[in-house]
Parts: C-alpha cells; structure tokens; sequence
C-alpha cells in the first residue's frame, strides 16, 4: 500500500523481492546499494544467519526527488528463501506494492523456483492481493552458470501472467537495474491508476 | 492508498511532539504495519535513520504478532523491548498502525510512557480514522503528482 504524504512531499511504496533460496534476492538488492549515489539511499539492513543466509529480510530505503518537488522512496525488502522460513515470507509481503520474482535458471533448482511461485501465489492470495493486478516482474538469474534452463521454458513455468522478465547474472550486475527500473515503473504507474 | 494532507500531517505532528515531551522519551513514531513512517515527533536530537527504524519494528511487530498467533492468542497489543540504555516501547494502535516511544531509561521509565500513551492514544486514533475515511472518499491520486516526471537513471553512478 503506497502511503503519500503531502505536507513532506513523499511517496512511499513496498518492493519485495521474492524467490527460492540462494536464487539471488538480496545480491540483486546488494547492487543497488553498492551502485546508487549514497545521497539516494537509506542504510542496507541484513537480518541474517551467521552463513550469510537471510533470516528475515534485507531492507535498503531509496530516494528519488522528481522536479515537481515530490519525494518517492522505494523500500526494498527481499524475503528468507529457505522453505523453513515459511511464515516469515509472508509477513514480508504485508503491504506490497511490486513484486520481483528472482528465479534461480539451474535445472536443479527449478522444482524450487515452482514450489516458491506457489508459495507466493498462496500467501498472496491471504493478504486478498490479486497477482493479475500486482505489479511483477520476473528475473532469471545465474545465467552464466552451466546446466541452465531455456529462458523459453522458465518463462512458460513461471511467467504465466506475461509479464516483462529479464535474464540476470546478479553477481556482475547484469540484468539488475534493468528489473529494477520495470517493477519501479509498473509501480508507479499503477499508483497513477 | 494511505496519505496524509498538510494539516493531518501538522495534527498528527503536533500530538507525537506533546506525546514525546510529556513521556520524556528521545522521540516517538508511528509507523503502519508494512514499515512505512507515518508521523514522528520533532525531535531534533535522534539520529538514527527513523526509516530504517520503521521497518525493523515493524518487522518485529509482525514475528511477535505471528508468534502470539502461534501460542493461540488473538492479538497482540503491546511490547517492550530493552537495551542497556534505552527502552523502547510499542503499542498497536486500531490493529493497523504502530506507535513507538524510544526512551533514554535514566530520563524516564515504562510507566510513564505508558500513561501519557494512554492520554493521547484515542485522539491518534481518531486522527488516523479521520484520513482513512477521507482517502476512502478519494478516487485516484490528486493531480500534484506527476509521476512520469520521475527520473530513475540520474539515481546511479
């Protein structure tokens, strides 16, 4: 739920990055704030195990000022993706205004970038948000690595809405901001909605 | 769609700043349940990011909230959360929105915070009804905003 406040000018919107463990979330995330002018973003926050595994969430707040003098700030959030972390996904999405799904593209991981989609769909579904309206963008990660899958059958697994989605290599920035810049444009075009 | 109009914002304003002296607390927020920082006080000495603060309590409020669920209560009201020097204090207010008082223990304690909590906390929730209820009226975003003025590619380097 974007909240906009007219006396300081802000606007404030809700992205979470969502996928399977190890898929790639908060290096996504990660990018952002090592590339973004530091006079744009907040302080990276990590809630993670001791191997670096997000336990809650990462949270990395940025700004962007439009010449009209309003504010708009970007809270991104990237979930636990281990399947433990279940109840926790959840309470993530709470509020959400778009959603990045980063899919992992190794055949291996494939069953987990499904069951986490449905896991997705489910806990959306509990908070009445309707995926056909949501905006989303999907993001197949890895792709330098061997044993990776079609671009063409991860898109008709997981993209079944067809929404804009993008080949990443994450590590290297690849692919990053240009998802970036989708799931912020989507939002804030909704928001003119 | 949550906003605030300039003089909702002021009420609200001046109601945390009174609610922030009276408490003697370093300051006092309120923030909605998604981490988004609805109103602070004016409390020129805290430096922490109140951002970044508003996302981690309410990230605490939720794994508190699904825990209390977990255990078979309905609700959580309230907690309390302490460092060596500092309190921090957190009460839900109409189940939706979090009002946070961050108090230095050696200038106050729980108690008071709690009663001049307790003396502001219908009129907050008055406020906040009030705005839910106009924005409910409010069919699209006013005109002010022009987001296709946004420029996302001056933000990296």
């Amino acid at each position: 739920m974007p909240f906009i406040n007219f006396a300081t000018k802000e606007i404030n919107c809700k992205i979470v990055y969502y996928g399977p463990g190890l898929s790639g979330k908060t290096t996504n995330i990660k990018w952002i704030y090592d590339h973004i002018k530091p006079e744009n973003r907040g302080e990276m926050i990590t809630l993670a195990t001791e191997t670096e595994r997000t336990l809650f969430f990462d949270f990395v707040p940025i700004e962007v000022s439009n010449v009209r003098g309003f504010k708009v700030r970007f809270h991104l959030y990237t979930t636990p993706g281990q399947i433990i972390y279940q109840a926790s996904r959840k309470l993530i999405l709470k509020g959400v205004d778009g959603i990045v799904f980063v899919a992992d593209s190794q055949e291996e991981r494939h069953d987990a970038n499904l069951d986490t989609l449905d896991d997705m769909i489910e806990n959306l579904k509990d908070y009445e948000i309707d995926i056909e309206e949501i905006p989303l963008v999907f993001q197949y990660n890895k792709r330098d690595l061997p044993n990776i899958l079609p671009v063409e059958k991860l898109r008709a697994d997981l993209n079944r809405w067809d929404r804009p989605d993008f080949e990443a290599i994450a590590t290297k920035g690849v692919g990053v901001l240009e998802t970036f810049k989708e799931i912020t444009k989507q939002v804030l075009k909704k928001l003119k909605k | 769609m949550l906003s605030l109009r300039p003089e909702e914002d002021r009420k609200l304003r001046d109601l945390l700043t009174r609610l922030n002296e009276e408490s003697k607390s370093k300051i006092v927020l309120l923030i909605d349940k998604s981490g988004q920082l609805i109103s602070r006080s004016e409390s020129p000495a805290f430096s922490s990011d109140d951002v970044t603060f508003a996302s981690l309590t309410a990230g605490n409020i939720a794994a508190s909230e699904a825990l209390s669920k977990l255990l078979g209560d309905k609700s959580l009201s309230h907690m309390f959360t302490e460092t060596e020097e500092e309190g921090i204090y957190m009460i839900l207010i109409a189940g939706k929105y979090i009002l946070v008082s961050i108090f230095d223990k050696r200038l106050s304690n729980l108690g008071i915070v709690r009663v001049k909590i307790k003396k502001y906390y219908r009129e907050i929730e008055e406020i906040l009804k009030a705005v839910e209820e106009r924005v409910e009226e409010e069919s699209s975003i006013p005109t002010e905003i022009d987001v296709e003025d946004i420029d996302l590619d001056t933000l990296f380097e």
